[in-house]
C-alpha cells in the first residue's frame, strides 16, 4: 500500500514538473499562437543556470532559485526579441522547424559548455525524507508541489486581475480586436514569453535536487509538455495543468507496476489515444487562456 | 544534346570509384563510404519530401519507417537467414503497412495534431526499439548482417555498394520524378496548397495523403534495409528524433519540393561535414543555426535561391 | 424530376440554427439567385450541399439520387461545380495548370502509361489542354495562360475560378457572390457569362448581395432570413414581398 502511495507521490512530483513546462507552452500557443519546439530548453538552460547559482557560486537555495528564474525570464525575452518575432506571422510548419532548429542548436551548445555528465544539485530538502505512516518521500517534493500549486494560483489571479495578465488572457481570446483597442500586442507577447521562460526556469530549481540535469533534458520534456497541451485541448492552460498531472501519475503507475523501461511511451501513448478518440482535446476546444 | 550530356554524366558517375582511386589515392574507401551514404540519405530524403515538400503534411513519422524497415531486414536475414532479396521487399512492405495503418487515423487530425500524432508516434517505435530487448536486441544491436547476395551477383565490396547505392538513388528518384507530375503530381499540389478548392475539384484529399505517406513510408523502410546491409550492424540509435531534423535541415537546404534542391540538400548536408571534419556537435550546431536561418530568410532553399537569381526564375516565382 | 432538391435541410451551431429546415427546388436549365440579409444562411447552405459541412437534418438530392453528407470530392465528381465566396485558386500553378487540375476524374492514367507517355495519355492531355485554352479565352484570360494564378488581380482571379468550376462541365454551377468585391466593367463581364451559361442550358445557383445582377439576370429569386426561406417567386414580385423588406430594412 504505502509503496502505491510512494508512486502516486512521485506521480504527483512528475505531474508538478510537467504542469510547470506545459503551462508555459500553453500560455505561448494561446496568446501567441506559437509552437515552441524549444520549451523544454528553458528548463534546461534553467537548470544550468540554478546549479551554477547554487552549486559553483554557493548562493542560499531560494536565492539561486529567484536567479535562476530572473535569468530565464531575461533569456525568455531576448528569445522572443531574436528569434521569435521573425517567425511569428509564418506558418505554423515554419515555426515547428524554427524552434526545432533552435532546440537542437541549444543542446549541442550546452553539451560543449556544460559536458554530458549530469550536474547533480542535492538541497537539504532533497535529502532529508519525511515518513508520513510509513510512506517515505523527500521533503523536497513537498515543495515541489506546494511552490507549483501556489504558483498556479498566482497565475490564476494575475490573467484574472493584473493589467498585464488581463491583456494576456484577452489576446487568447481575439488578437485583432486587441490591437484595435490598443493593447500593445509586442508588449504582451514578450511578457508571455519570460513569464513561460520564468515558469520553466522555476520547474528546473524546484525539480532538479531530486532529478538530475543534463542537456538532452529538454527534448523528451518538451514532448510530455505538448502531449499535455494536446489532451488538454491547445492554449487552454487550466485543461493542459490536468492533463499535465495525469500524464505525470499515469507515467509513475507505469513504471512502478507495468514496465519501467516504457515509461517514457506512455505520455505520448496518452495522447494518440486522446487525440484519436476526442481530437479537441479532453476538455474541448476553449477560446482562450 | 541532352541525351549526350545525360549519357556522359551517367558514364562519369558510373565510373567515379575508378576517377577516385586514381586522383585520391589512398583515400578511396573513405571517399566511396561518404558517397554511399549520400546516395542513401538522397533516397530517404526524397521519400520524405514526397510527404512534406508535395502533399504538404508535416510528419515526424519518418525515422520509424526507416527504423521498421530496416529491423525487418535486419532481424529476417540474421535470425531467419532469409536473402536479401527476401528481407528488402520484406523491409518494405512492413514499413508500407504500418504507414497504412497509422495513416488512417493519423489523417483524421488537424495540422498541428497530425505533427505531434506522427511525433508520438515515432517516440513510442523508438522506445520500444530501445526496450523490447528480446525481440530487437536493443542496446546490445542487431549484428552480423550479411552483405546482399543476389543470386550469383554479391555486393560486398565498396565499390559494389556504391553502384547499388547509385542504382537506388536513380530508381527513387524516377519513382519521384513520375509521382510528382502530370495528374499525380497535380493532385499531390492541389491537396497541399487549397485542400479546400482540391475537393471541389473531386480530388480526395485523405487518399492522396495517404498515397504519398504509404510510398515515402515504403521507401523509407527499404532505404532501412538497403543501410542495414551496407552497416552491417543496427542500433535503435538510428531512429531518433534527430533523423526528423537531419530530414528536415536536408530537403529545407536543398530547396522543399525539388527534385534537384533535395538532392543538392542531401548531398551538402552528408558530404561538407565529412569534408570540413566537424566534430559531432559542432556539426549540430551548425546545422542547427543553419536550419534556423534558412526557414526563415530562404524557405525555398538554395533551390528557391537559385531560381530567383535567374531571369526565368524571377518569372516563375511570380509575385510573393 | 428537379434536377436539384434540398428537403428540411438544417444545420445548427453551438445553439444557432443558421440553416432552418430549408426546402428548395431547381429545375434543370434554371437560373435561380438566393438572397438574403447577412448571416441568413446562404452560404451556408452552399457548403452543406456540397460538402464542406455535414446538415444536421434533412435531405439533398441530385438528379434523384441521395447525396446529403457526402464528401466534398465526391459531390464534385457527381457533377455539382462551385466558387468560394472568398475566391479560391491554386496561386503556385499556373492559369492553365489551375484548369487542368479540374479535369481529374476524365483523365484515367495509368502509372506506367504516364511514365511512358503513351499515345493516349498524349491524346487526353492533349484534349484537356485544348478545353483549358478555350474556356480561358471565353473569359479573357487567354493572354496571362501560362502566369502564375498568385500573379493575377483579385478580378482575373475571380475569372479564373470561374473558369475552373466550369473546367469539368458540370451540370449545375453554384456560384458564391460572383460579382463581390469587383469593378463594375468585370461585373458585367460575369453577368455576361453567367447569361452565356444559361443559354447553354446549364443550371445556375447564384448568391449574390448585388440587387442589380440579381433582378437584371435570374429567372428565380429565392431569399433566405435567419436561416429560413421567406420568400420565392420571379425577381419583381419578390423585391414588393413585404416580408423580403422587412427582413432587409426592418419593421
Amino acid at each position: 500500500m504505502s509503496d502505491l502511495v510512494e508512486q502516486l507521490v512521485h506521480g504527483l512530483t512528475l505531474g508538478s514538473l510537467y504542469a510547470m513546462v506545459a503551462t508555459g507552452l500553453a500560455l505561448m500557443f494561446g496568446v501567441v499562437r506559437l509552437i515552441n519546439f524549444a520549451h523544454g530548453e528553458f528548463y534546461m538552460l534553467g537548470g544550468y543556470a540554478f546549479w551554477y547559482a547554487y552549486a559553483e557560486l554557493g548562493l542560499p537555495y531560494p536565492v539561486a532559485g529567484l536567479a535562476a528564474v530572473a535569468g530565464m525570464a531575461a533569456f525568455g525575452l531576448a528569445y522572443e526579441r531574436g528569434v521569435i518575432r521573425a517567425i511569428l506571422t509564418r506558418t505554423w510548419h515554419v515555426q515547428l522547424i524554427a524552434t526545432l532548429a533552435t532546440s537542437i542548436t541549444l543542446t549541442n551548445l550546452a553539451i560543449l559548455v556544460f559536458g554530458t555528465q549530469p550536474k547533480e544539485v542535492p538541497t537539504r530538502l532533497s535529502a532529508a525524507i519525511l515518513d508520513v505512516g510509513g510512506v517515505r518521500m523527500a521533503w523536497q517534493r513537498l515543495l515541489v508541489l506546494v511552490a507549483a500549486v501556489a504558483i498556479f494560483a498566482g497565475l490564476e489571479w494575475f490573467v484574472a486581475h493584473a493589467k498585464l495578465g488581463k491583456a494576456m488572457r484577452a489576446m487568447s481570446q481575439n488578437r485583432e480586436a486587441c490591437a484595435v483597442v490598443g493593447v500593445d500586442v509586442q508588449q504582451v507577447a514578450l511578457a508571455t514569453f519570460g513569464i513561460s521562460a520564468g515558469l520553466a526556469a522555476a520547474a528546473a530549481a524546484l525539480v532538479s535536487p531530486l532529478f538530475n540535469i543534463f542537456p538532452d533534458v529538454g527534448a523528451l520534456l518538451t514532448l510530455k509538455a505538448f502531449a499535455a497541451v494536446i489532451v488538454g485541448g491547445f492554449g487552454y492552460v487550466r485543461g493542459a495543468i490536468a492533463a499535465a498531472f495525469l500524464i505525470g501519475i499515469a507515467e509513475s503507475l507505469a513504471a512502478g507496476y507495468v514496465s519501467y523501461a516504457y515509461k517514457d511511451a506512455i505520455a505520448f501513448v496518452v495522447m494518440v489515444a486522446v487525440l484519436l478518440v476526442r481530437p479537441q482535446g479532453l476538455f474541448g476546444r476553449r477560446i482562450g487562456i | 544534346m541532352r541525351a549526350v550530356r545525360w549519357g556522359l554524366g551517367s558514364a562519369a558517375l558510373v565510373a567515379v570509384p575508378w576517377i577516385v582511386a586514381a586522383t585520391l589515392p589512398g583515400q578511396q574507401r573513405y571517399v566511396l563510404h561518404v558517397l554511399i551514404f549520400t546516395a542513401l540519405y538522397g533516397a530517404l530524403a526524397l521519400s520524405y519530401d514526397l510527404v512534406v515538400g508535395h502533399v504538404g503534411s508535416l510528419s515526424l513519422a519518418h525515422p520509424a519507417f526507416f527504423g521498421l524497415g530496416a529491423y525487418t531486414a535486419a532481424l529476417l536475414a540474421t535470425e531467419g537467414r532469409w536473402p536479401f532479396a527476401a528481407a528488402l521487399p520484406a523491409g518494405v512492405a512492413v514499413a508500407a503497412l504500418v504507414a497504412l495503418a497509422v495513416g488512417v487515423p493519423m489523417f483524421r487530425l488537424t495540422e498541428h495534431s497530425f505533427a505531434m500524432g506522427t511525433l508520438g508516434f515515432a517516440i513510442v517505435t523508438q522506445v520500444v526499439a530501445t526496450n523490447w530487448v528480446d525481440f530487437t536486441h536493443g542496446p546490445l544491436c542487431v549484428t552480423g548482417i550479411p552483405k546482399p547476395q543476389v543470386g550469383v551477383l554479391r555486393i560486398a565490396t565498396l565499390p559494389a555498394f556504391y553502384w547499388m547505392g547509385l542504382v537506388v538513388l536513380a530508381l527513387v528518384a524516377l519513382l519521384y520524378r513520375g509521382l510528382t507530375t502530370f495528374r499525380l503530381g497535380r493532385a499531390f499540389h492541389a491537396v497541399r496548397d487549397n485542400e479546400t478548392l482540391a475537393a471541389a475539384a473531386s480530388i480526395d484529399p485523405l487518399r492522396y495523403r495517404m498515397l504519398a505517406f504509404v510510398i515515402g513510408g515504403g521507401v523509407a523502410g527499404g532505404v532501412g534495409a538497403l543501410y542495414v546491409s551496407y552497416v552491417g550492424v543496427l542500433c535503435p540509435g538510428e531512429l531518433t528524433v534527430s533523423l526528423s531534423v537531419n530530414l528536415l535541415v536536408m530537403i529545407f537546404l536543398g530547396g522543399v519540393g525539388s527534385l534537384r534542391g533535395v538532392l543538392v540538400g542531401a548531398a551538402a548536408f552528408t558530404a561538407l561535414p565529412e569534408i570540413l571534419r566537424m566534430a559531432p556537435t559542432w556539426r549540430m550546431v551548425i546545422y542547427g543555426l543553419l536550419l534556423l536561418v534558412i526557414v526563415i530568410r530562404a524557405p525555398d532553399g538554395l533551390e528557391g535561391l537559385i531560381r530567383r537569381g535567374s531571369p526565368l526564375g524571377r518569372r516563375a516565382s511570380g509575385a510573393r | 424530376m428537379a434536377l436539384f432538391e434540398t428537403r428540411g435541410l438544417t444545420k445548427r451551431f453551438l445553439g444557432v440554427t443558421a440553416v432552418d429546415a430549408v426546402d428548395l427546388t431547381v429545375e434543370a436549365g434554371e437560373l435561380v439567385s438566393l438572397i438574403g440579409p447577412n448571416g441568413s444562411g446562404k452560404t451556408t447552405l452552399f457548403n452543406c450541399v456540397t460538402g464542406y459541412l455535414a446538415p444536421d437534418a434533412g435531405r439533398v438530392t441530385f438528379c434523384g439520387r441521395d447525396v446529403t453528407g457526402l464528401a466534398a470530392h465526391r459531390i464534385a465528381r457527381l457533377g455539382i461545380g462551385r466558387t468560394f465566396q472568398l475566391v479560391s485558386v491554386f496561386p503556385r500553378l499556373s492559369a492553365i495548370e489551375n484548369l487542368l487540375t479540374f479535369l481529374q476524374q476524365h483523365q484515367e492514367e495509368s502509372l506506367v502509361g504516364r511514365l511512358v507517355r503513351a499515345p493516349r495519355v498524349r491524346r487526353l492531355e492533349a484534349a484537356a489542354v485544348e478545353r483549358a485554352r478555350s474556356l480561358l479565352d471565353s473569359v479573357g484570360l487567354g493572354g496571362r495562360a501560362e502566369s502564375l494564378a498568385g500573379t493575377l488581380s483579385y478580378g482575373q482571379r475571380k475569372l479564373l475560378a470561374f473558369a475552373a468550376a466550369l473546367m469539368p462541365d458540370p451540370e449545375l454551377l453554384l456560384l458564391d457572390e460572383p460579382a463581390a468585391a469587383v469593378n463594375p466593367t468585370m461585373i458585367e463581364q460575369m453577368k455576361a457569362q453567367i447569361r452565356a451559361l444559361h443559354r447553354q442550358g446549364k443550371t445556375v445557383v447564384l448568391v449574390e448581395h448585388n440587387m442589380d445582377v440579381v433582378m437584371d439576370i435570374s429567372e428565380r429569386v429565392v431569399v433566405l432570413d435567419h436561416g429560413q426561406k421567406i420568400a420565392e417567386g420571379p425577381p419583381d414580385v419578390v423585391r414588393r414581398d413585404p416580408k423580403v423588406v422587412e427582413a432587409y430594412f426592418g419593421r
